[in-house]
């Protein structure tokens, strides 16, 4: 699951001479296609859990121990908010805001995608097979290394850093929306202030 | 609180407060989602009435540069709002004895030069000098800088210098994929500005351009609307999957 997602992040970069939008779209499709593939294969046991048993109630667990729906909402705006904070004081982009709307939408749709892939999914995997702090390590790692080959070495203590937080947020409220909410809260940052 | 709620509130802590402290090393990308984010519009010194209202100034920048064993180990400038960089390489400068730094500095030029007869300028003209540490002596170059300038939207044919008598044509590299940035080796101090031929059409005038522009835009929105839909389908499904009641075990 983890290499599935690094190759996705290889093939974009590999891909971005032939444009910033098809290997955009090409990385979101294998996100879109790792987090479906897995969602069919979570019905499956996993057999270094020991069976499907122990998978299943770590599941169940996993759901009922789920924040409600509005409260990790607001959890979700309140860590984007967080992680936006340091930025908010530079001297604005001054990007006219006619612009905004579609690069918005196209990065809230990665933002959702990469958090299905690497919080839903690779999350749910690596829990199931050795706990959450490792599903949280793992998670933040992918993050940091998928984002390599666009920004370079300078940007992944930071990367591996949001991850760590994203990954602690998908713990705490057992819900992949807030993660969503959160990163494209943060990602729209970037218009305004980089 | 469960166990994992506990390592993940320890997560969440521990990464929030790194994101912060690591949000103030300039080295930082302030993004994590991997979309390219579009540069922001050109400041002009002397804007285009259509881009009058929301113009910026353009910034300019200056660094010293130390001088060791009398020369300079090279180094770059750029200004703060990354339209101009350059770069100098190993003993690019010729210093005064006594020495200690070279400063340069890029500076818009509200008053330039008038351009040759039939050119005009696209863009800002930009002053780039150097000067020697304490004493404010000029210093000479013993070779080529390396220069960078970003591009208004418009055409650009190449980069020309003005040494104060006249302007000089430089041979121009223009970054490949429609990057809006040039670059010369440039052989002196003086003033830098892109220049084009009056009457030349910008690259993004004509009709293959213009369609490749909503192409891009309706590519977008079909990518935003497909995906949508998809997310959709698959968490209807999955609720359907979660009503059907299990069948019972046969005893």
């Amino acid at each position: 699951m983890s290499a599935l997602v690094l190759a996705a992040s290889l093939l974009r970069a590999v891909l971005l001479p032939f444009g910033d939008l098809l290997s955009t779209v090409v990385f979101g499709a294998c996100l879109l296609a790792i987090s479906a593939r897995e969602g069919k294969a979570a019905a499956l046991p996993s057999p270094a859990s020991g069976g499907g048993k122990f998978a299943a109630a770590a599941r169940r667990g996993d759901e009922s121990l789920a924040m409600g729906r509005i409260a990790a909402i607001m959890a979700g705006l309140m860590v984007g908010a967080v992680l936006l904070a340091p930025v908010v004081t530079g001297r604005l982009s001054q990007r006219p805001l006619a612009d905004f709307w579609s690069w918005a939408a196209i990065s809230a749709v990665i933002a959702t995608l990469e958090e299905t892939a690497i919080r839903g999914a690779l999350y749910r995997r690596w829990s199931e097979e050795a706990g959450p702090a490792a599903a949280i390590i793992a998670g933040a790692a992918v993050f940091a290394l998928i984002h390599l080959p666009r920004y370079g070495l300078a940007a992944m203590p930071l990367d591996a850093a949001v991850g760590l937080a994203l990954g602690g947020l998908r713990a705490v409220t057992g819900r992949v929306l807030p993660c969503a909410i959160a990163h494209t809260i943060a990602d729209w940052g970037a218009w305004f202030w980089a | 609180m469960s166990r994992g709620r506990r390592v993940g509130a320890l997560a969440l802590v521990v990464g929030t407060v790194a994101a912060m402290l690591l949000h103030g090393r300039p080295s930082s990308s302030p993004i994590y989602d991997g979309i390219i984010v579009p540069p922001a519009p050109y400041r002009y010194e002397s804007p285009p009435s259509n881009v009058r209202n929301r113009n910026q100034k353009p910034l300019g920048g200056q660094a010293t540069l130390p001088v060791n064993n009398g020369q300079v180990s090279g180094g770059g400038v750029q200004t703060d709002d990354a339209q101009v960089i350059m770069f100098f390489g190993v003993g690019t400068f010729k210093v005064p004895p006594g020495a200690t730094s070279v400063q340069c500095s890029i500076e818009p030029d509200p008053n330039p030069p008038e351009p040759p007869a039939g050119i005009d300028l696209r863009g800002n003209v930009y002053r780039i000098g150097c000067v020697a540490q304490p004493s404010g002596a000029p210093v000479t170059l013993t070779g080529t800088f390396h220069l960078t300038m970003r591009l208004p939207p418009g055409a650009t044919n190449d980069i020309r210098y003005d040494d104060g008598q006249s302007w000089h044509t430089l041979t121009t590299l223009f970054a490949p994929g429609g990057d809006p940035y040039a670059s010369v080796n440039a052989a002196g101090f003086g003033e830098y500005a892109a220049m084009a031929r009056t009457g030349a059409q910008g690259s993004g005038d004509n009709i293959f351009s213009t369609l490749g522009r909503y192409a891009e835009f309706y590519g977008i929105l079909a990518f935003v609307i497909i995906f949508g839909v998809i997310a959709v389908v698959q968490e209807l499904r999955r609720r359907r999957q979660q009503q059907i009641p299990k069948p019972r075990p046969k005893r």
